[in-house]
């Protein structure tokens, strides 16, 4: 304000010898600046203090009157540019802050979510070269962590990689014909080893029709939620996968009968990166979850499991 | 399974028990497999609630303490757990923001490990941790300080290495007495800024960092000499051998 202030008084004592173009530029100067430092609202009050300002310069100077009817324009499509420029400045700058917080989330969450994995591997390896003597079945157990956590590491580098391509758009689904008996059968023989400690049940009729899905891609959605579901269970818990369908959708749930989601995070565990707040992976997991349904035209929610814990769901559209 | 020597925690006589507090079953599993193999008695907890119940039933020797947990905040357990828990607490922390760590410290954890650790790396954090709880039960004498060929005399304000006198300013002795009462572990820089810093007087971190590089240059080097070791953008540790 002062330094619109201080603009307008220099303007009005050199009048003559400035130009009505040069006292525009002078006074849009500090709205875009305004704008430009974040300030949306504060910009706002500057574009109409520079406007009353503009109008005070405006033959007879000093003056509230305006003599000419071109003047009147003039002083109207200030304000327009002024009120345009804070608002298209500001909303630029607002979505670079929060593409910035997404990135820092994102190399938060990540770096949190490989972490995890590497932390079993090199204290498994640290133990198993220079650690204490181990039974050959203690050995063998830390190696087989290894590999499981290593596997792991795969998988969260193929949701990355996907999430990215997805969120790009430059991933569009490759429909082929998915017998989702098979599929399962096809995850649940991967995830054998993160499944061991708690019972599997699957409720998938053998009639279920074909779905018209790409298959890597909903095998990679299928992964993570079966793999989020183990990885909540306490051990003896019970994860159960089921598919139904009805007219041209497919209904798929997985239940579990870990500790379930408290009501806020229902959705919020689907938003891509929040992991800070969720344990394990399924930040990126469940993300990449729901970016495969919405690219298939499908729906995923969460909530509560009739028994206690978290069921998901997902509904596919069959063609 | 028998524990090589050179595992032994510090100076005990028998090994401690130790409370894991880690969501991830397979970082717990293989912690608790290397603990266990050294003859530590170890509980797993893998929420927040869990560990204080835990904490509260068996009073371990040693929390490990990991930051990321799905139901509390491990800083808000740590806080929770500093109310009657008198024991070291050792931070696990996948996340490479150092504010947390400094948070958690501050919050009364001893010392913490960043994802992912070694297990020598781990244990070695561990032995400190429980040998400093051991020196400060047994100090005799709370105004001499003995680190290696360092003698520290709080009363007479008087520091000796391999028996000369060190010429320190004050602010020099009173960060080398803060950091010499906790060998090993890691003093964040807002602990010693308000401990280490004269009444009424309020200290920066470059000027903390200039009397850390006056005092390291006056501690000298040799075999039994601690040592004084930087941990960017958290603290500073004695380091004793």
């Amino acid at each position: 304000m002062v330094v619109v202030a201080a603009i307008a008084l220099a303007l009005a004592q050199f009048g003559d010898d400035v130009s009505r173009a040069t006292e525009v530029l002078l006074l849009v100067l500090p709205v875009a600046t305004m704008a430009v430092l974040g300030r949306r609202w504060s910009a706002y009050v500057v574009a109409g203090a520079a406007t009353i300002a503009f109008w005070l310069l405006i033959p007879p100077v000093g003056s509230a009157a305006v003599a000419l009817f071109a003047d009147v324009v003039g002083l109207i499509v200030f304000f327009i540019v002024a009120v345009t420029v804070t608002t298209l400045v500001a909303n630029r700058i607002e979505t670079l802050e929060r593409v910035e917080n997404d990135r820092r989330i994102l190399m938060r969450s990540v770096s949190h979510d490989l972490r995890t994995p590497l932390t079993t591997i090199r204290a498994a390896t640290s133990e198993l070269l220079d650690g204490a003597e181990h039974d050959e079945a203690t050995r063998r157990r830390l190696l087989e962590m290894v590999g499981d956590e290593a596997d792991r590491l795969d998988r969260l580098v193929a949701n990355l990689l996907n999430l990215s391509r997805i969120e790009a758009g430059a991933l569009e689904p490759d429909r082929r014909e998915v017998d989702l008996l098979e599929l399962v059968e096809a995850c649940l023989a991967r995830l054998d080893r993160v499944l061991t400690d708690v019972e599997v049940v699957v409720e998938v009729a053998e009639d279920l029709p074909i779905l018209r899905a790409d298959v890597t891609l909903v095998d990679l959605a299928l992964t993570n939620l079966l793999e989020n579901a183990a990885r909540h269970t306490p051990p003896g818990g019970r994860v159960t996968l089921a598919a139904t369908s009805s007219g041209d959708t497919m209904t798929i749930t997985v239940a579990d009968t870990g500790p379930g989601l408290d009501a806020p995070m229902t959705e919020a565990i689907f938003e891509p990166f929040r992991t800070g707040a969720i344990a394990g992976a399924s930040g990126i997991g469940l993300a990449t979850c729901r970016a495969v349904v919405d690219a298939h035209g499908g729906t995923i929610t969460a909530g509560e499991s009739p028994g206690g814990g978290a069921l998901f769901t997902i509904a596919l559209p069959l063609r | 399974m028998k524990p090589r020597p050179a595992d032994a925690m510090g100076a005990r006589s028998d090994p401690a028990s130790v409370l894991i507090v880690e969501d991830d079953r397979s970082v717990a599993e293989v912690v608790a497999t290397a603990l266990r193999a050294r003859g530590h008695r170890v509980e797993v907890a893998v929420t927040g609630d869990d560990a204080l119940a835990t904490a509260a039933a068996s009073e371990p020797d040693l929390v490990l303490l990991d930051l990321g947990l799905p139901d509390l905040d491990g800083v808000e357990v740590c806080v929770r757990l500093r109310r009657w828990f008198p024991n070291p607490i050792i931070v696990l922390s996948a996340d490479g923001a150092e504010e947390r760590k400094v948070r958690a410290l501050d919050e009364g954890a001893d010392d913490y490990v960043t994802k992912p650790f070694s297990m020598p790396e781990l244990l070695a954090r561990m032995r400190v941790a429980l040998r400093h709880r051991e020196l400060v039960a047994a100090a005799a004498d709370p105004t001499r300080l003995a680190l290696g060929d360092l003698v520290v005399d709080t009363g007479t304000r008087v520091a000796t290495a391999a028996g000369e006198q060190l010429d320190l300013t004050r602010i020099e002795f009173d960060l080398l007495v803060l950091l010499g009462r906790h060998p090993g572990r890691v003093v964040t820089q807002s602990t010693i800024l308000d401990r280490a810093w004269p009444e009424g007087t309020s200290g920066t971190t470059g000027a903390l960092r200039v009397h850390v590089r006056n005092l390291r240059r006056k501690l000298g080097e040799g075999p039994d000499r601690p040592t004084l070791t930087t941990d960017p953008g958290v603290g500073y540790r004695l380091e004793v051998d």
